[in-house]
């Protein structure tokens, strides 16, 4: 409305004739990346008279002289004075200003102002989203923001594990993911360029109001939707290579024949076998071509917006047979009549993964480790075309991994529909109703084909081999509807009391049906069909309902003072109906002290003081668990039939209740020198309690389920978060850098009176990696501590003097330490050997622009976590058989002829190769996450229709700072901080290419 | 318009409050039964019994470990180089409080008491079915079943660990988990099962293959009375046996096709053709299609040959013992109906030596030209040598020699041995029982047992690691001591 009014009172003024001796100027205002800006003020210093730029962001005033000053001015802009002098032609750039710190921040059901923010909320825009190509959403929060920890895996379309503020829970940390409103499992089916921003709640103020599912923190998506009054076509593209260019240095078949000799194992193949020299690692690691493109249609008015999307992603793996491609496509879009806006978001993809496969529960780099050099990978004889060991030629049986990854045929593919319909009425001034329906509907299809094979039929006997060709589908759908209704009145009194009411009532249903079968083809390889030969067939369901009630007030006093308080009271099916509601509440205070008289015209633009305190909560177990069943599918051959037996589950607990979470957070904000210098610092403590977890029952009590879902003790989770970023945006040269830094340190405060909790079963034969202590971080690594190797039988006997005469142990053998001092060595004597969890988590940006090019530095990082790496096991022979070893093991261990080997000897005693800090690594971690240099063609180049032509070149993970041994220090996967031969994150080289029209 | 609006807002509010009924909350799960209606007819009676078989099948019983840990402990068996290091744990008596195999042992024992202690705690409902739905005699049948079980699963333990936690389903026991019982209080209640379990089961021609009869539980009881040294008891169970009888040829007790003979009184099921699927699944809970044994392929000379049967034992062996040629395999023997024949290079264990013999006992070269890693082959538990032996045994103590030695000839006949001559001392009977037991049960899971219960491991593993005075247990496992809140570090076996 004032812009109609500006527009006419400016064509007004113009038609008059004042001066003499005047000229015309003309010009384009762009934004920092060459988009035109449209809207822009620009007015005659001391004159009444201006003009407004147009959609392309041109603009013309006529009769200005020479000695006047134009004022560029534009929300969110710096604003740009310009004195008129000779010249008739200005094309100004305008720049982000500090005030557009001063953001509207997405928070739970609504948005704030980011000055009246309260709790702990970190923002992570489109440009940082866009600024590195990232497969999925989750990835582009990496090192973006404080506080927030993601581990991704290598496996091309896989999600990886996000920790807000670190570990809270002994079950369930993962975040609530939330996208326009819906909730959803996950980030995977969205395109990280429909992204408009992520906001992460961290907070109780900002999380409560999610109540009964926010206690892990919340990830709010917002994607883009179509902007008023400007028609735009972007196209983004980028392609490349991956590569993952570490190996394990094994033996070669020199070595490893002397090796095997040495252990009595004389594999007898013909001799000119030996003249190969196969390196298995390489045969599993490819180049992999990456490739995405993406075409967004957006537009808007007055009356509506409309955003259409789509994208096309394919990704082949480094690991051979892996890889990933996914169509994805949205639309957006909002139509206002009067009072009413209507409006949608839905997105639709499509996955198409190439799994990493296993056999035997071993990885394939673990095969590739341990396998036989002297074997060819290929031999046309074998039926299905490899070559693998046998046992009795070989004395080993490491399978050959190419065959277990590229010998079966499997695809995982997936549907994903997520997208809400919405209505909102204002009803009065300030009084809005809004009605949302959301939805999350997924599908998906696993098949794998596995035609017979045989990996050394003619030459040995049978170790490796399937005699018949198994089929297995396993499918399922999910769906969650969500309705959300609320009610938002918006009010100021005397000017000063600004007050935000909002009252909701949200219902949440969620199914899910999986069904899997499988069987087996004796008579021909052709047929990938299910048939009923051996067939196993099985389907499950699950559901879960949810209730919940929420209202909250925002409070503030000009911006200075602000309060807001929450209440939600939530209900979920998981509980029995005695213990099935619950309450969660929040209240937060800010004040914004730069407001104050006392530091006006001071160099500080912004200074915060905020804290909040509440509580959260999370169902997070599975359904139906509140009540006892019986289990079937036991079965036992009777009288030539499978008779089939039923028993007592015996794994539910009717008083399960709500997990909840106690949170403080304290906050400062500053900005200096109109926040070209900004800093945040938060302390936050969290404390849950009831956590809600599965634990082992009593072993001998023999029941069915094995384990029980109970509410067992509580964890301190508290640390700092600290953000600093200087921006410098004046002249050709403009920088900007970003450091971010948060630190997570957790304590188990009570089990529920359990002595321990342990859990990441070791290799086959040797009990569990992790334990969780009153007193001591979760997840801990719990083993044997080393004390060098035994030299002499004196040796062994002065340590193992309540076990004189044993031969188990013998020099050679690692000393371990007898912590109990009883002269045995044995699980009595573990101790903490490393913490998976980091201390710190960091990420460093780097941002430069120099006329038409742009630069982008990234560095994320964590110290102070130790990897148990379980790939060590088997490069020192942990076996105790023969498999390949690493050459570094292998000249450094204690033998007859090597009395001062550092490693132990090869068969040693068992324990050697027990749970022990011996598999205990720093894996401490600074990766050059990113490293980019664009180019952006100037506007004459680009004709009428181009607005903007950016290429870049970019590489990611090209360098990264460890002393971990293993192939990448981040393991992503379900697991903290244990590497089972993970699948690395590859280095990438990507050329990338962004037009808009 | 005001008021409209105000109208438009209560109703919008009362919207806001009422779309959501609580009635949605309550949901009950449609993939399990619920626990309310069961036992109300037969075939819900039979299926909890059936469960409480199940766990005999999994390889953390039967299916892998019992075989392979008892024969590597009694050293009747030799490793290959590639032999896994848990396994070989056991023949250098290394194993500890962690071993994920001897917690399987003893979760998978639990779990099966766990099941019957299902049916045997529902006795109340199972005998108050109308004699229309179930007749007295076989609700005896079926909660007699679960009681043999009960009592073979404590059987199982009770020699591994010498003490134990007694659970009796009866809602006495401590959901915290149970203190440790004495080994007597064990055997008692084994005895009192076995008993009951004697007297209500059907007999062997009436009750179908696969489930358990009264006689398995006559000689299973007289097997524990033996081991507690009561002969003249365990002579009368024996004695109450009938109908059964040795196999004409010692062999026939070992393959597939003649499952279930003359001889055979308890045996552990297996049949490939009823699926193996879950085998890797689980090694204790089992769900699912289990009907295999990894026996083949891991003592399987052409196959993964981890083990081959030890010097000692095959030294045991008189000349001219059929029982030789009914468990070992020698080079030229033919295999695979008769279409192959083994040759030098099959016996080649890792360094290259040619081993004298290989195992045959429990193996399906006789019908196949490979072992392919599911054996549907039973394994039995106790058969009819067996009882012989074992009534020589309490003969020898409470009866007479001669009689003794009877029972003992009625084995070597089978075997084309010379009878032992009727006049031999107790003690020579005695050393004649061990020799007899060691050759025609070689392989087959109780010389371990028999040497510790007469005294005579220590000298007989002389030549091993085994520990005088630990060895003999296992440790209790380390998940027991952690999850269950009446046992400590204090109730670990010595030595461990």
């Amino acid at each position: 409305m004032k812009f109609k009014l500006a527009i006419i009172t400016l064509v007004m003024i113009c038609t008059q004739n004042i001066i003499s001796q005047t000229t015309t100027v003309s010009g384009v205002v762009t934004d920092n990346l060459g988009n035109p800006l449209p809207g822009v003020t620009v007015l005659v210093e001391g004159v009444s008279k201006g003009a407004s730029t147009d959609f392309d962001g041109n603009f013309s005033i006529d009769d200005v002289s020479a000695s006047n000053t134009l004022v560029f001015s534009y929300v969110g802009m710096y604003t740009q004075n310009i004195l008129v002098g000779s010249e008739t032609k200005f094309d100004v750039v305008l720049l982000a200003s500090a005030e557009s710190l001063d953001e509207i921040v997405v928070v739970g059901y609504g948005s704030q102002s980011r000055a009246e923010v309260t709790g702990a909320i970190a923002v992570v825009g489109a440009e940082a989203v866009e600024a590195l190509p990232v497969t999925n959403a989750e990835s582009a929060l990496q090192g973006r923001a404080s506080g927030v920890t993601v581990a991704s895996s290598g496996v091309p379309g896989s999600s990886p594990s996000v920790l807000i503020r670190g570990l809270g829970s002994i079950g369930n940390n993962t975040p609530l993911y939330v996208i326009d409103g819906v909730i959803t499992g996950n980030l995977s089916g969205i395109s990280p360029n429909d992204i408009e921003s992520i906001s992460v709640l961290k907070d109780a103020s900002t999380t409560a109001v999610y109540g009964a599912q926010g206690s892990s923190g919340v990830i709010l998506v917002t994607t883009k939707k179509g902007k008023n009054g400007q028609s735009k076509l972007d196209f983004n593209t980028y392609a490349g290579f991956q590569s993952v260019t570490k190996r394990y240095d094994v033996l070669g078949t020199i070595d490893y024949l002397k090796y095997a000799g040495e252990l009595g194992v004389f594999p007898n193949r013909p001799l000119s076998t030996y003249t190969t020299d196969t390196d298995w690692q390489d045969e599993i690691f490819q180049d992999g071509f990456i490739q995405d493109y993406n075409l967004t249609y957006s537009g808007g008015s007055d009356t509506g917006s409309h955003l259409f999307s789509a994208e096309y992603l394919s990704q082949e793996g480094t690991l051979v047979n892996t890889g990933y491609e996914r169509y994805s496509f949205r639309a957006n879009s909002s139509a206002k009549f009067g009072k009413v806006t209507i409006g949608e978001t839905m997105s639709i993809s499509f996955g198409k993964q190439n799994p990493e496969l296993n056999s035997g529960g071993r990885s394939v780099i673990e095969h590739a480790i341990k396998s036989a050099p002297y074997l060819q990978v290929y031999n046309s004889n074998n039926l299905g075309g490899f070559q693998g060991p046998s046992s009795s030629a070989d004395g080993q049986d490491a399978e050959n991994p190419v065959r277990v990854q590229t010998h079966p045929d499997a695809v995982n593919k997936t549907l994903g529909i997520v997208g809400n319909v919405y209505a909102e009425l204002e009803i009065i001034e300030g009084l809005n109703f809004k009605t949302l329906v959301g939805l999350d509907y997924y599908t998906y299809d696993n098949s794998n084909f596995i035609s017979s094979y045989s990996d050394d039929s003619v030459e040995g006997s049978n170790t490796n081999f399937q005699d018949y060709a198994s089929i297995s589908r396993n499918n399922g759908y999910g769906q969650t509807i969500m309705f959300t209704n609320s009610l938002v009145y918006n009010k100021t009194l005397a000017d000063v009391h600004n007050f935000e009411l909002l009252a909701l009532v949200e219902k949440f249903e969620s199914k899910s049906y999986s069904r899997s079968a499988s069987s087996r083809n004796y008579v021909t390889n052709e047929v990938d069909q299910l048939s009923n030969s051996f067939s196993n067939i099985s389907s499950g369901s699950s559901e879960t309902n949810k209730l919940g009630y929420l209202g909250r007030v925002n409070y503030n006093y000009d911006g200075k003072y602000i309060a807001s308080a929450s209440y939600r009271r939530d209900a979920s099916s998981r509980f029995g109906a005695n213990k099935r509601w619950s309450n969660f509440y929040s209240g937060s205070v800010g004040w914004n002290i730069a407001k104050e008289s006392f530091l006006e015209d001071t160099a500080f633009s912004t200074l915060k003081l905020r804290a909040s305190y509440g509580t959260v909560g999370s169902d997070g177990i599975g359904d139906y668990q509140y009540a006892p069943t019986l289990t079937d599918g036991f079965e036992y051959p009777i009288d030539g039939a499978v008779a089939v037996g039923v028993t007592a589950d015996g794994g539910s607990n009717q008083d399960l209740q709500w997990e909840s979470k106690e949170i403080i957070n304290v906050g400062l904000d500053v900005g200096l020198f109109n926040e070209k210098i900004t800093a945040a610092f938060e302390y936050y403590k969290n404390t849950s309690d009831d956590l809600l977890i599965y634990i082992p029952s009593v072993l001998s009590s023999g029941i069915h389920a094995g384990s029980l879902p109970v509410n067992a003790g509580s964890v301190e989770t508290s640390g700092f978060e600290v953000s600093l970023g200087y921006n410098d945006y004046e002249g050709d040269f403009t920088w900007s850098a970003n450091l971010n830094l948060g630190t997570s340190k957790n304590e188990v405060i009570s089990l529920g009176g359990r002595d321990d909790i342990t859990g990441s079963p070791y290799k086959l034969g040797g009990g569990n990696i992790t334990r969780s202590i009153v007193g001591e971080p979760l997840f801990h690594f719990y083993g044997l501590v080393s004390d060098g190797i035994y030299r002499t039988q004196e040796e062994v006997e002065a340590v193992l003097t309540g076990n004189p005469g044993q031969s188990t142990v013998q020099p050679g053998d690692i000393r371990f330490k007898d912590l109990n001092n009883d002269g045995f060595i044995n699980s009595d004597d573990r101790a903490i050997i490393g913490n998976p969890f980091p201390d710190l988590t960091y990420g460093f940006n780097f941002d430069a622009n120099y006329k038409h090019f742009d630069f982008n530095f990234f560095v994320t990082g964590v110290s102070g976590n130790e990897i148990f790496n379980t790939n060590t096991y088997d490069l020192v022979g942990g076996a105790n058989r023969l498999f390949n070893i690493s050459t570094e093991y292998n000249e450094n261990r204690w033998s007859a002829s090597n009395p001062e080997g550092t490693e132990p000897r090869a068969l040693g005693a068992p324990q050697n190769n027990g749970v022990s800090d011996r598999f205990v690594e720093d894996g401490s971690y600074a990766r050059l996450k990113n490293i980019s240099l664009g180019y952006s063609l100037s506007e004459g180049f680009l004709g009428d229709y181009v607005s903007k032509l950016r290429f870049y070149l970019s590489a990611q993970n090209l360098i990264t700072i460890t002393d971990y041994s293993g192939l990448d220090p981040e393991i992503g996967g379900g697991e903290f901080g244990i590497d089972r031969g993970n699948y690395p994150q590859p280095k990438s080289i990507i050329l990338g290419l962004q037009v808009s029209f | 318009m005001k008021k409209y609006k105000l109208i438009l807002t209560v109703l919008l509010g009362a919207f806001l409050i009422g779309s959501c009924s609580t009635d949605d909350l309550e949901l009950t799960n449609p993939n399990q039964l619920s626990p309310d209606t069961f036992f109300s007819n037969e075939s819900q009676v039979q299926s909890a019994v059936n469960a409480a078989y199940a766990n005999l099948q999994p390889f953390g019983l039967y299916g892998r470990l019992v075989f392979y840990m008892m024969d590597n402990m009694s050293h009747e068996q030799s490793g290959n180089g590639q032999q896994e290091g848990d396994k070989v744990t056991f023949a250098d008596f290394s194993f500890d409080s962690s071993l994920p195999s001897i917690q399987d042992y003893w979760d998978g024992c639990f779990r099966g008491i766990n099941k019957a202690n299902f049916v045997i705690s529902n006795s109340e409902l199972i005998n108050s079915l109308p004699e229309s739905e179930l007749s007295t005699k076989n609700k005896a049948k079926y909660i007699g079943e679960a009681r043999f079980l009960r009592a073979h699963y404590y059987w199982l333990l009770i020699n591994r660990f010498g003490k134990l936690p007694i659970y009796l389903g009866d809602g006495s026991d401590d959901p915290q988990g149970q203190p440790m019982s004495s080994k007597e209080d064990v055997i008692n209640l084994i005895i009192e099962d076995l008993t009951y379990a004697s007297a209500n089961l059907l007999d062997k021609g009436e009750e179908v293959r696969g489930r358990v009869n009264k006689g398995a539980a006559q000689a299973t009881l007289g097997k524990v009375l033996l081991y507690q040294e009561s002969y003249g008891p365990a002579l009368a169970a024996f004695k109450s046996m009938s109908g059964y009888a040795l196999e004409a040829d010692y062999y026939d007790n070992f393959m597939e096709e003649t499952e279930h003979g003359v001889e055979s009184i308890f045996e552990i099921e297996y049949d490939v053709a009823l699926g193996t699927d879950q085998f890797w699944w689980s090694p204790v809970n089992g769900l699912g299609p289990n009907h295999a044994t990894k026996r083949g392929q891991d003592y399987g000379v052409l196959d993964w040959f981890n083990v081959y049967p030890s010097d000692d034992l095959v030294a045991e062996f008189e000349a001219g013992d059929k029982r030789f040629a009914g468990s070992f395999y020698v080079v030229g023997d033919t295999y695979n109906n008769g279409a192959n024949t083994f040759k030098e290079s099959d016996f080649a264990e890792n360094g290259g030596n040619i081993r004298p013999v290989a195992w045959k006992k429990y193996q399906n070269y006789y019908q196949r030209a490979s072992e392919n890693g599911d054996s549907g082959i039973n394994v039995k538990v106790i058969r009819y040598a067996d009882v012989l032996l074992m009534m020589a045994e309490c003969e020898n103590e409470v009866g007479t020699q001669a009689t003794a030695i009877g029972y003992i000839n009625q084995v070597r006949a089978r075997a084309e041995v010379p009878a032992l001559a009727t006049s031999l001392t107790k003690q020579a009977v005695f050393d004649a029982i061990v020799h007899e037991r060691k050759v025609e049960l070689n392989g087959e899971q109780v010389r371990f047992d028999d040497m510790i219960r007469w005294g005579i491991v220590a000298s007989e593993l002389a030549d091993t690691n085994f520990q005088s005075g630990k060895n003999e247990l296992w440790p209790i496992p380390d998940q027991e001591i952690s999850t269950n809140a009446n046992m400590s570090s204090a109730d670990q076996n010595p030595g461990y």
